[in-house]
């Protein structure tokens, strides 16, 4: 369960990506949500048991924030004039379901590499006939996320 | 979680990478995925879904099977 405090914590967070397009860094995390910097690790922590963020080692940096990642990756999302990168092809549709915003999704296929340029409005995604697969059983999605 | 232009290569990824072949999800299916898991990842009141809601999510989606569902391995 959440403190109001880690909710904070977590809405500062996505609301860093939303706006800039970066993963935060601790004290722009604590600014945002008007707590002390030295807190922010043990709140990551919690955030992390939760399912709400995936960290780097050094238990500060934001690896993921679904769909946000914290890392460049092959998904890329633009709207609102915004760069955005997300951690596999389900986040990519869902930052702009996140932000409900108009984007333009480019990605690729990974067999071929052939580019992927998907337009998606309020309503959803354009027609198209490419297809979404994902190698884990939802069981195991959790288990290695960055690798799911 | 990846993007591909079409069945035969997904196939061809799968065989490459010795790994199984899992269900096919249309970009429509993929749609509604991230919108029950993001649509409220901004607001105060965004969680993830239970097992339970993540298998109506599922369904109503039409993704059935095993590979679905989250409280069971299927391998």
């Amino acid at each position: 369960m959440l403190s109001d405090a880690d909710v904070a914590v977590k809405l500062a967070v996505y609301r860093h990506f939303a706006g800039t397009g970066r993963r935060p860094t601790p004290d722009e995390v604590a600014a945002g949500a008007g707590v002390r910097t030295a807190g922010i690790a043990e709140t990551y922590r919690r955030l992390r048991e939760q399912k709400v963020l995936v960290l780097e080692d050094d238990g500060c940096s934001i690896r993921m924030a679904p769909p946000f990642s914290g890392v460049p990756t092959q998904h890329e999302v633009i709207a609102n004039g915004v760069t955005y990168h997300a951690n596999c092809a389900w986040d990519a549709l869902g930052i702009p379901a996140a932000l409900h915003s108009s984007a333009t999704v480019r990605s690729r296929c990974e067999q071929s590499m052939e580019p992927l340029r998907l337009e998606v409005g309020p309503d959803g995604p354009e027609r198209s006939d490419w297809l979404f697969h994902c190698a884990v059983p939802a069981f195991r999605w959790w288990a290695d996320i960055v690798f799911t | 979680m990846l993007f591909f232009r079409s069945e035969e290569n997904v196939r061809a990824w799968c065989r490459a990478e010795a790994t199984p072949l899992r269900p096919l999800v249309r970009i429509d299916q993929l749609w509604g995925l991230a919108h029950a898991w993001y649509s409220t990842r901004l607001q105060p009141i965004a969680r993830r879904p239970s097992p339970a809601e993540m298998r109506t999510i599922f369904a109503g989606l039409g993704l059935t099977g095993p590979f679905w569902d989250p409280e069971h391995d299927p391998d």
